[in-house]
């Protein structure tokens, strides 16, 4: 009931597989793990079982991503919709969490091995209070690792997140330490739980359900969408060398994509800046034009002082939620 | 031994390629020969395609029946489970058709959509928004004749969402969206909470999912969009309103050069069968 399968590919596999490394290879890949009760249904066994066989899948792919060099992985585990089913699930579903993640803290040398970091993204006041205290405990123990990283979602959506980020900014303007100009794509970006992850390169979704659920809207906006119809709990390899087959052949659109939504974003940052510079120099020279030399030098120490600005702001709330972990580790609170 | 796999991957993308042009020219040419034996073989070469990416949908033959098709389009309509409110036309290819985009915004009207939105990641649309808006009365006259008159279409482009005047009378609305639309406008209503907060006019912890919910409709009333139809090979929303597209059901067709209304139906009764459990 590990979190990492041991055991290898066998000799297909691992040919096919470096094969598909001949090409480019999805950086971070997110799952939406759909089809657990399904499954369970299909098999005539209880939901209970196919959500652990569910789990069971979750460390497989781990296992064949790492093998090819799939460094980061998301997945969807509970979204803040989970919580309106009976509450028998929703109980043995937090259950299983906990088992789950004290089973983690046991086998912190086998992730220390594979320098696996693992992050809980979500909002994680909602959950009961054990079950926070354990994430807690696991999430500190592996900060430092830093060879694959497993961000797993649990009560989390994306609207939420959103919403928590522009929070998040909105504190930094209440605290001072950010203006409402200094707020940008950029910056939101930043402040969303997945801030210290690149943008998801794939997302894929099985059980044949073609929507996103609310599950990383902001992120996956030029990532290659993967809906495949197969059951989560019978997701095997080849089903994920399909998904990289799709990536591939997708890869060269979706990089011009970005790149030209990269050049919009830049270019939108410098006219901001530049029209917070304009309404500066109006207001210092009191109507008197101002050469374009000072205009120059005015706009790059208005933007060198910008990113100061947001670079103190964004280690605050890094602060912040590093303390939220390392209160509910302390002593105090458990007392 | 690098080189073997490098080797053997070129050759299957190269045969990936191949499949994907060779089907694209049958879909093209080959069609409108009618043959039976040319549909068996176009058929079996398909095959391929839907087992290896099933998500997929086949085009179907264009008939070119239009006949007798201007009474079908309510009755096809009604004869859906459900239909959506909101379609998002995502168009993820090089050239865009206009007269094809025209065909598709007419026939989701005379079906029954009240709401369409086109959508490229460039904003090539919104630059061209009065030839589109040529090509869709064009189309409307066209395809609906004298029933045309009955659908009278909204077409908003940024400016005007502000004023709701126009809402009266309008039987179905069309709006040309571009990347602005999306991750912008988040971005704007956050600016917009940030000023309110800098002004005391509001606590930063109050902002919740809600209020930046009705701030983004203040300023883009655009409805979460019920099913998206994506075409081109791309498989992406490239942009494609972020906040709106949490329950959005993704249709993939290949391409919207020369789409019939056939594939626009398959598309609607694929969309009419989908389970959505919010959840549950």
């Amino acid at each position: 009931m590990s979190w990492i399968r041991e055991g290898d590919l066998n000799l297909i596999e691992r040919i096919s597989a470096n094969i598909l490394k001949a090409g480019p290879i999805p950086k971070h890949v997110a799952f939406i793990m759909d089809g657990n009760r399904r499954y369970a249904r299909k098999r005539q066994v209880e939901r209970q079982e196919g959500h652990s066989q569910g789990f069971e899948k979750l460390a497989e792919t781990l296992r064949w991503c790492l093998r090819l060099d799939i460094r980061e992985v998301t997945v969807y585990a509970f979204s803040i919709e989970n919580f309106k089913r009976s509450k028998d699930e929703v109980d043995g579903l937090m259950e299983l969490a906990k088992q789950k993640f004290t089973r983690l803290l046991e086998e912190q040398e086998n992730l220390e091995k594979h320098g696996v970091c693992i992050r809980v993204l979500g909002d994680l006041t909602l959950l009961p209070l054990d079950l926070q205290e354990v994430i807690a405990k696991a999430v500190l123990a592996t900060k430092t690792h830093n060879k694959c990283f497993l961000n797993v979602c649990f009560a989390y959506t994306s609207r939420h997140e959103i919403a928590s980020a522009v929070r998040e900014m909105a504190w930094g303007v209440e605290q001072g330490l950010i203006r409402p100009s200094d707020v940008s794509e950029a910056l939101l970006s930043q402040c969303l739980y997945t801030s210290n992850s690149p943008n998801p390169d794939m997302l894929i979704r099985t059980s044949g359900e073609v929507r996103l659920s609310d599950f990383l809207l902001w992120q996956t906006s030029y990532s290659c969408l993967v809906f495949q119809s197969v059951l989560w709990p019978e997701y095997s390899f080849w089903n994920l060398c399909e998904a990289i087959l799709q990536y591939q052949l997708s890869h060269r659109s979706l990089q011009k994509a970005r790149e030209q939504h990269r050049e919009s974003q830049a270019l939108q940052q410098l006219e901001a800046d530049r029209s917070c510079v304009a309404e500066l120099l109006q207001h210092r020279s009191n109507g008197t034009p101002v050469d374009a030399q000072s205009r120059q030098e005015a706009l790059h120490s208005y933007t060198a002082s910008r990113e100061e600005r947001v670079r103190h702001f964004l280690g605050a709330l890094q602060h912040k939620r590093d303390t939220f972990f390392s209160d509910l580790c302390s002593p105090a609170v458990v007392a | 031994m690098a080189l073997v796999f490098e080797f053997v991957w070129r050759l299957l993308h190269a045969l990936l390629h191949l499949h994907r042009t060779l089907v694209t020219w049958f879909r093209s040419h080959l069609w409108k020969w009618n043959g039976r034996i040319w549909k068996r073989a176009v058929a079996a070469l398909l095959v391929p395609i839907a087992l290896g990416f099933p998500n997929h949908k086949k085009l179907a033959p264009t008939t070119g029946k239009r006949v007798g098709r201007r009474f079908r389009f309510g009755a096809d309509g009604k004869a859906l489970e459900k239909l959506p409110l909101h379609v998002g036309l995502l168009i993820a290819e090089e050239e865009p058709r206009y007269s094809d985009i025209a065909n598709l915004v007419v026939w989701c009207m005379a079906v029954g959509i009240s709401y369409v939105s086109v959508y490229d990641n460039q904003g090539v649309f919104r630059r061209n928004n009065s030839r589109l808006m040529e090509e869709i009365l064009k189309q409307q006259q066209e395809q609906l004749g004298a029933d045309g008159s009955k659908y009278s279409v909204e077409f908003l482009s940024n400016g005007s969402d502000k004023q709701d005047h126009q809402v009266l009378s309008c039987q179905a609305v069309v709006k040309v969206l571009s990347p602005e639309d999306g991750r912008q406008g988040i971005v704007e209503a956050a600016q917009k909470l940030c000023r309110a907060v800098e002004q005391r006019e509001r606590a930063a912890k109050d902002i919740d999912v809600t209020v930046l919910d009705s701030l983004l409709r203040e300023s883009r009333n655009i409805p979460d969009p019920d099913l998206v139809l994506k075409f081109g090979a791309v498989q992406s929303t490239l942009g494609y309103l972020p906040w709106h597209i949490r329950l959005s059901e993704f249709i993939s067709l290949p391409t919207h050069a020369n789409i019939s209304y056939e594939d626009l139906l398959g598309a609607l009764q694929s969309f009419a069968a989908c389970e959505q459990r919010f959840g549950k």
